[in-house]
């Protein structure tokens, strides 16, 4: 895989039931920007959640991050790329979606995520190496 | 850098010496590559490869010492280059203990796939810092090279930081188990470290040089 040693494998996640204020409490300790917002039962419903939905979605508008449910403010769908996928294909996709982070999929399985730091590192990387990233 | 050229190719001791060190860090990626291959097949008999590998990285090192104490390159320079180059031996005997520590650990098999990681970030980063050390060689400019380390340290850094908290949560059965598992993960979460250093000390060369 191309990308393997950029993309975050750790995949961290919350159940579409959970509070927003349990997602916060949640990448404030794993201190990660997104979680993906998982629907039990019916993963294409599946999205994710970040930093700028809790801001924008949440903290902006004062709404109550206890009685709101994460699901509320997730963004959907979730944005995937094949594992084979090139580091150039990548960012087009990034950038045709607007998204600031991308899932990595083998198949219907999530296998990573890339952001935009990752991204940059992997072309700083990829320059630095002759423009092999094999 | 016309004098870094004329310092680094005068002279066969200087090549002769120039070649051993670029040897010394091929051979640091080989046995890199060799515990990634050990640790994604779980096979610990490649173990002992790293073994060996360290034993004649040991070799290499006193050869470059010996050529340059002998008279090889200017005195001022000599000092930054055998610094250099008990580093890059640095790593060897930290992969060395490391491969031990790891025949005689109980890894968890939801752990195996960071270390993996870790170990192939182990491997790239030295590639890394051959590359450096050839494009210092060349006189080519190496802030997007060092960078690149930085890059592969960082990385091991934010793995590191997760392999941490979840051996926390591992059972153990007794002391030993649990000392040779969190040094298991000490050492190879220190490896990038050590080469970051190597890489740092490329830079000295460099600028020594100019």
């Amino acid at each position: 895989m191309k990308f393997r040693e950029f993309m975050t494998t750790r995949i961290e996640s919350i159940d579409c039931d959970k509070s927003v204020y349990d997602a916060i409490e949640k990448m404030v300790d794993r201190r990660i920007r997104s979680l993906v917002v998982v629907f039990p039962g019916n993963e294409t419903e599946n999205g994710v959640i970040t930093a700028r939905d809790i801001v924008f979605k949440a903290l902006a508008k004062g709404i109550d991050l206890k009685k709101t449910k994460a699901s509320h403010v997730a963004s959907r769908p979730l944005y995937c790329v094949d594992k084979n996928t090139e580091l150039d294909d990548m960012a087009k996709s990034m950038q045709e979606a607007d998204v600031a982070r991308i899932f990595v999929c083998d198949g219907e399985k999530i296998i990573g995520v890339v952001s935009l730091m990752d991204l940059m590192t992997a072309t700083l990387v990829r320059r630095a190496r002759g423009n092999d990233l094999s | 850098m016309i004098f870094l050229r004329k310092a680094l190719s005068q002279g066969k001791r200087e090549r002769q010496v120039v070649e051993d060190m670029k040897r010394h860090i091929r051979l640091l990626c080989t046995a890199c590559g060799s515990f990634k291959s050990a640790l994604e097949k779980d096979n610990r008999s490649l173990v002992h490869d790293v073994i060996d590998l360290e034993r004649e990285g040991d070799s290499i090192r006193r050869e470059i010492i010996s050529k340059v104490h002998d008279g090889a390159f200017l005195p001022y320079i000599r000092p930054d280059l055998c610094k250099f180059v008990e580093v890059v031996d640095g790593v060897f005997d930290i992969l060395e203990d490391t491969a031990l520590f790891y025949l005689d650990a109980k890894l968890p098999e939801e752990m195996q796939d960071e270390c993996v990681r870790v170990a192939l970030l182990n491997q790239r980063i030295c590639e890394m810092l051959l590359l450096t050390f050839e494009a210092m060689l060349k006189g080519e400019d190496l802030s997007e090279k060092t960078l690149a380390v930085r890059i592969y340290e960082k990385k091991v850094d934010d793995i590191k930081f997760d392999l941490f908290r979840d051996i926390r949560k591992t059972p153990i059965n007794n002391f030993w188990e649990g000392k040779v598992l969190a040094d298991f993960l000490s050492g190879l979460t220190t490896i990038s470290d050590i080469i970051e250093d190597a890489s740092d000390y490329v830079q000295i060369i460099n600028v020594a040089m100019k």
